[in-house]
């Protein structure tokens, strides 16, 4: 009876596992466009909190 | 502040002045027009098919061509050999032949690592040099040559944005610089230039596999790596136009290891 136990428990533990590991990838879809990095700036480049009159962008 | 946008060379151009006449940019937008026509592979009697067509034979260019080509010269060294003009047999072989939209054609041929451009490409004086069965596309390289010799034509204050390669002049309508966007931010650009590679634009399906512009020439096909996008700030825009280009093709391991040193600012996506 107690190896029963034990087995369902286990069982069950591994279900919601499984249960988890698939709820948390739903809610976690890899952004393809994500940046890898955050930008880097050299001392000669400043970033500033001010409107962009243009930018850069693949064509 | 005085701006202007308008389609050229397969995209949308962007020109800004301040302190300064807005005829200015009209004068910009006809410059880039008349060079557009020169430049272009599309047109069987452009100046940069004529010199195709002749490969083989040495053929007279213009000092602006002239210029262009030296500079790519110049590119293929500072890219370690990844960003190579004499891409235009790989871009047919992609099906890439006339402009995207118009649509591609079929897949012409298998892709062939390309020679290395010197030996490809002499220039001389007046004149240049293909090897034969060889031609250029001078693509994403040509349009950072003229944002930096437009934002000089535009005056002491200017910003040529052409297709996302973009070189900026002065302290911009503030003082500061140009405010740009890059990577998320805004970055304030002031004899500073930027340049965007991507895989993600001019793309299609060819056979059931998407391929896009954006060739490697150690293999002569679409590159593959990792990275989908690099945003470059460099001292010119035909500089940050090679760095982005060769960093893409390098991949997120070392394409920092590569920018360090050159790009003033990088971004990689």
């Amino acid at each position: 009876m107690q190896a029963l136990v034990l087995k369902a428990a286990a069982t069950l533990l591994t279900l919601l596992s499984a249960a988890a590991s698939a709820a948390y990838v739903s809610a976690h879809v890899k952004n393809t466009t994500a940046p890898l990095h955050p930008p880097v700036f050299t001392a000669q480049v400043h970033a500033a909190n001010v409107e962009a009159v243009t930018s850069t962008y693949a064509s | 502040m005085p701006h202007r946008h308008f389609e050229a060379l397969g995209t949308t151009c962007s020109l800004f002045v301040a302190g300064a006449p807005a005829e200015r940019l009209e004068r910009g937008e006809a410059w880039v027009r008349a060079l557009q026509v020169r430049l272009t592979r599309f047109e069987p009697d452009s100046e940069l098919s004529r010199l195709n067509a002749a490969a083989g034979s040495w053929a007279p260019i213009s000092a602006e061509l002239e210029d262009l080509l030296r500079e790519a010269l110049r590119a293929w060294e500072l890219s370690g050999g990844l960003v190579n003009v004499a891409v235009l047999s790989a871009m047919h072989a992609i099906g890439y032949t006339r402009s995207l939209r118009e649509g591609p054609t079929a897949a012409a041929a298998l892709a062939m690592p390309l020679a290395p451009l010197p030996e490809v490409l002499e220039v001389a004086p007046g004149r240049a040099r293909l090897a034969p069965g060889t031609g250029l596309d001078l693509g994403g390289l040509a349009k950072g040559w003229m944002a930096d010799r437009l934002a000089e034509r535009l005056g002491e204050n200017a910003l040529a944005n052409l297709g996302g390669d973009l070189a900026a002049r002065g302290g911009g309508p503030e003082g500061e610089g140009w405010p740009v966007a890059f990577g998320g931010r805004t970055v304030l650009l002031r004899d500073q230039a930027a340049a965007t590679s991507s895989t993600r634009r001019r793309a299609w399906d060819l056979g059931g596999e998407r391929v896009h512009h954006l060739i490697d020439p150690r293999t002569g096909a679409p590159a593959r790596g990792d990275l989908g996008e690099v945003s470059v700030v460099a001292r010119s825009a035909v500089e940050a136009e090679v760095l982005a280009k060769a960093a893409l093709l390098l991949g997120a391991d070392e394409a920092p290891a590569y920018l360090a040193g050159k790009a003033l600012a990088w971004w990689l996506a």
